[in-house]
């Protein structure tokens, strides 16, 4: 390993011990620990959607065969969906949020510690409530899209709807929290000289982000809002035997849907613009055309919602727009995919587990980039429509990017949590069947796909001669799920016994590798200035901020209270929501009366120790 | 370093962003004059219906196909959970076809394999596209639209005779 900036890690410098109790972790307001909880959650959720997707490969290895029943299929697909996107992908990157934004900028915590421990616990809440509908046999079955009309009660009597827009919605409100959160973090909270052009691509994309999440899932909330008032009180929001229109649900829908595709692959994105030039040991190649590019896509990404809607038939005028506006956004995608590699270009390149999933990215990611511009063509996209080719290529965007981007950001960040470093060995096992488990999974979907099996189909015929790419998918699936247990496992190892890590163990540029690894709870003795694009690479201004960062401070910085009002505010909010099922006008009003008695607790509760 | 290379990053991503750009102008172009100058649009949204008045209202009140005048005709197709109505048409080569499509409950898609023809069938909106089959043979029609419990089973076959 490189030695770039040595020093001993020391747990044993802060003035007061941590508790470590679990009431400790059910009150805590730290980053560093919600962002431990996010990424565990998440790894569960993980582990739940991966399950739900083997059980659909077993069914669909061979044409006709009846494992599972119909209704138990469509039950897993659409929860397989919901879990990957709103409980694994989603969250996963808010760990990474979480821990590593207020590091990189130099702050001590973020904005509003209570409301992120509340988001956590609303997530959780949230996550376990969709998830329980399995337990009463009504799991989600209208697919992770859920059309109208099919979920309107006429067509879903079930409680599984009912489960999907309240679970849906619940998760939402932690989204928005965590959104706010950032944005005003990232804001507010830089330390001295970190102007917006040079903070670290990561902290940058999580900015994007974080307005993608409050401005897109609210457009979501919109429509489970109608669609909660069809189901439960009559109204006739997508019923067209009333007057209303199912097609409006799917532009609420993919307006949110699609930036909701950014919001998953912005955080990989910014990952890899860090890990990158770690790595070879350059400064990011073209670190403003990136920036703007982000922001671009971010912005861009408003306008091409329809190319999910070519089927619906809606003019000429409208067909063509969302076919520009889609081939556009590749151009800022494709100019990203561009500068990593010219990053790479000429550095001293340094393939550790990390770098390995960068590149890896870049190469998967790019397959799901050039099927994305094929579905950019309308005729094509005609053709492709609700295929397996579609499967593929999402799954080419959100396992091959964003998913891919999160674990190279675990494996460099992981130093940082713990003090100790991932196994390389079996990190390198984790990559490879990554690799060949993935691809062997969805590359013959392509194929399936265009020889014409549809999506969501419980079974195929025999006539379709699609066998033998399903059969590969399956044992593809088996060995990508054989990835994760080796993922899982490396992570137990290395968190107990993994060999220790310096601060700044690759020798990286940013500021968060300028402190101790595992960090003070208070993250900086005191902030430090900062004077250039990659502060730890000059010496002299390495120098400087390690003489603030590294030093023993006289008097511990305060840091904000613990609190058991989140986690009681989030159950209470999640009740509130759960007890819309009952369609009860009178119950949901005093469903709402705990959330008003923990809010008025939160807001008269003391934030910081007394006296400061 | 890479600076002193013939080929520098910087150099060749001017290059790679002109040519991007040039393609997609070229690809915008063919779109535009496809779509204006020619008038080839997708098939699509063809007027409304009261999705509760659907077995009343001509044409769906007679659904199958139907000849115009000598090989031109029009295919009515009803999707329901989870059938479609007719289940079976059938065709000389070389008939040119307009389908005419809605849905009576839920959303469901009408893809015929092997053709453009994609269509998605909406409760409250009619669906038309043409096609012109030249060669004899089967072609299956699929939802491709999920429809719940039984969407796997729901399909139709044009023979093409």
């Amino acid at each position: 390993m490189s030695s770039v900036g040595t020093v001993t890690p020391d747990v044993h410098h802060t003035s007061h011990e941590e508790d470590t109790g679990l009431w400790s972790w059910i009150t805590t307001v730290d980053h560093k620990r919600i962002a431990i909880m996010y990424f565990v959650t998440a790894t569960v959720f993980f582990f739940v959607g991966g399950f739900e997707a083997l059980l659909i490969r077993i069914q669909l290895m061979n044409p006709e065969q009846n494992l599972i029943s119909p209704e138990l299929y469509n039950q897993l697909f659409t929860m397989h969906g919901t879990t990957m996107i709103f409980l694994v992908a989603m969250p996963m990157a808010v760990a990474f949020f979480n821990y590593v934004v207020p590091l990189q900028i130099g702050a001590r915590d973020v904005a509003f510690p209570r409301l992120n421990a509340l988001s956590y616990w609303i997530f959780l809440f949230g996550g376990i409530y969709l998830n329980a509908s399995f337990f009463v046999g009504a799991a989600p079955n209208a697919s992770w899209v859920g059309y109208a009309t099919l979920t309107l009660p006429e067509f879903s009597p079930g409680r599984n709807v009912d489960f999907w827009f309240i679970g849906l919605s619940i998760l939402g409100v932690a989204s928005i929290v965590g959104g706010v959160n950032f944005i005003t973090t990232i804001i507010n909270m830089r330390a001295p000289g970190m102007k917006m052009m040079r903070m670290p691509l990561f902290t940058w994309m999580t900015l994007v982000t974080s307005f993608l999440l409050i401005t897109a899932i609210p457009v979501i909330g919109v429509a489970l809002v109608f669609l909660g008032f069809d189901r439960l009180f009559g109204t006739v929001f997508f019923n067209p035997a009333g007057g209303g229109d199912p097609v409006l649900w799917q532009h609420l829908f993919w307006i949110f849907g699609h930036p909701e595709v950014y919001i998953l692959i912005l955080p990989a994105f910014g990952v890899i613009s860090d890990v990158i030039p770690a790595f070879s040991k350059k400064p990011l190649f073209g670190y403003p055309i990136v920036v703007y590019a982000g922001i671009l896509i971010g912005f861009i990404g408003w306008g091409v919602w329809s190319h999910h809607m070519f089927t619906v038939g809606l003019g000429p005028i409208a067909d063509s727009f969302f076919v520009a506006a889609t081939m556009i956004i590749a151009i800022p995608t494709g100019v990203k995919i561009f500068n990593w590699i010219a990053t790479m270009w000429g550095g001293s390149l340094q393939f550790t587990t990390a770098m390995l999933f960068c590149v890896g990215l870049v190469a998967v990611f790019t397959v799901g980039g050039l099927s994305g511009i094929m579905h950019a063509s309308a005729p094509v996209n005609l053709q492709q429509h609700d295929s397996y080719f579609v499967v593929a290529h999402f799954h080419y965007v959100i396992v091959g990017g964003a998913m891919m981007g999160l674990w190279a950001g675990l494996y460099y960040w992981f130093p940082k949590v713990c003090g100790r470093y991932l196994d390389e060995t079996l990190g390198k096992w984790h990559f490879w069947t990554t690799m060949i488990g993935f691809n062997l999974t969805f590359f013959p979907m392509h194929f399936s796909g265009l020889f014409g099996m549809p999506r969501r189909i419980f079974t195929y015929s025999a006539d379709l001669n699609v066998d033998i790419y399903n059969q590969l998918s399956t044992v593809g699936a088996f060995i990508f799920g054989l990835s994760a247990i080796i993922m899982t496992w490396n992570l137990i190892r290395s968190w107990r016994s993994g060999e220790p890590a310096p601060a700044n163990p690759w020798g990286a540029p940013h500021l968060e590798w300028s402190i101790p690894s595992p960090p003070h709870h208070y993250n900086f003795p005191g902030i430090p200035e900062v004077r250039s694009r990659e502060p730890l690479w000059d010496p002299k201004e390495r120098a400087d901020i390690e003489a603030v960062t590294m030093a023993e401070p006289e008097r511990e910085p305060i840091m904000p209270n613990p609190s058991w009002v989140p986690i009681c505010l989030a159950a209470a909010i999640t009740l509130a929501w759960a007890l819309v099922m009952t369609g009860v006008w009178w119950i949901i009003i005093l469903g709402m009366l705990p959330v008003l008695f923990f809010t008025f607790l939160w807001a008269f509760e003391p934030a910081f120790p007394e006296g400061h | 370093m890479s600076k002193e290379h013939p080929l520098s990053p910087e150099k060749v991503e001017k290059v790679f962003l002109s040519l991007a750009a040039a393609m997609l102008l070229v690809f915008l172009l063919a779109l535009f004059y496809s779509a204006y100058a020619m008038g080839m649009h997708l098939p699509g949204r063809d007027g409304e219906i009261n999705p509760t008045m659907v077995r009343e209202t001509p044409p769906f009140d007679e659904p199958g196909l139907k000849q115009i005048e000598p090989g031109r005709y029009e295919a009515v197709f009803l999707g329901m959970a989870w059938a479609f109505q007719p289940r079976e048409i059938r065709i000389p080569a070389g008939a040119e076809v307009t389908f005419i499509t809605t849905a009576t409950d839920v959303i469901h898609g009408f893809h015929i394999e092997g053709t453009r023809v994609n269509l998605m069938m909406i409760p409250g909106q009619i669906g038309r596209a043409t096609y012109t089959f030249t060669e004899p043979g089967e072609h299956l029609i699929i939802c491709h639209e999920y429809c719940g419990a039984g969407h796997h089973l729901m399909y139709a076959t044009v023979i093409v005779e």
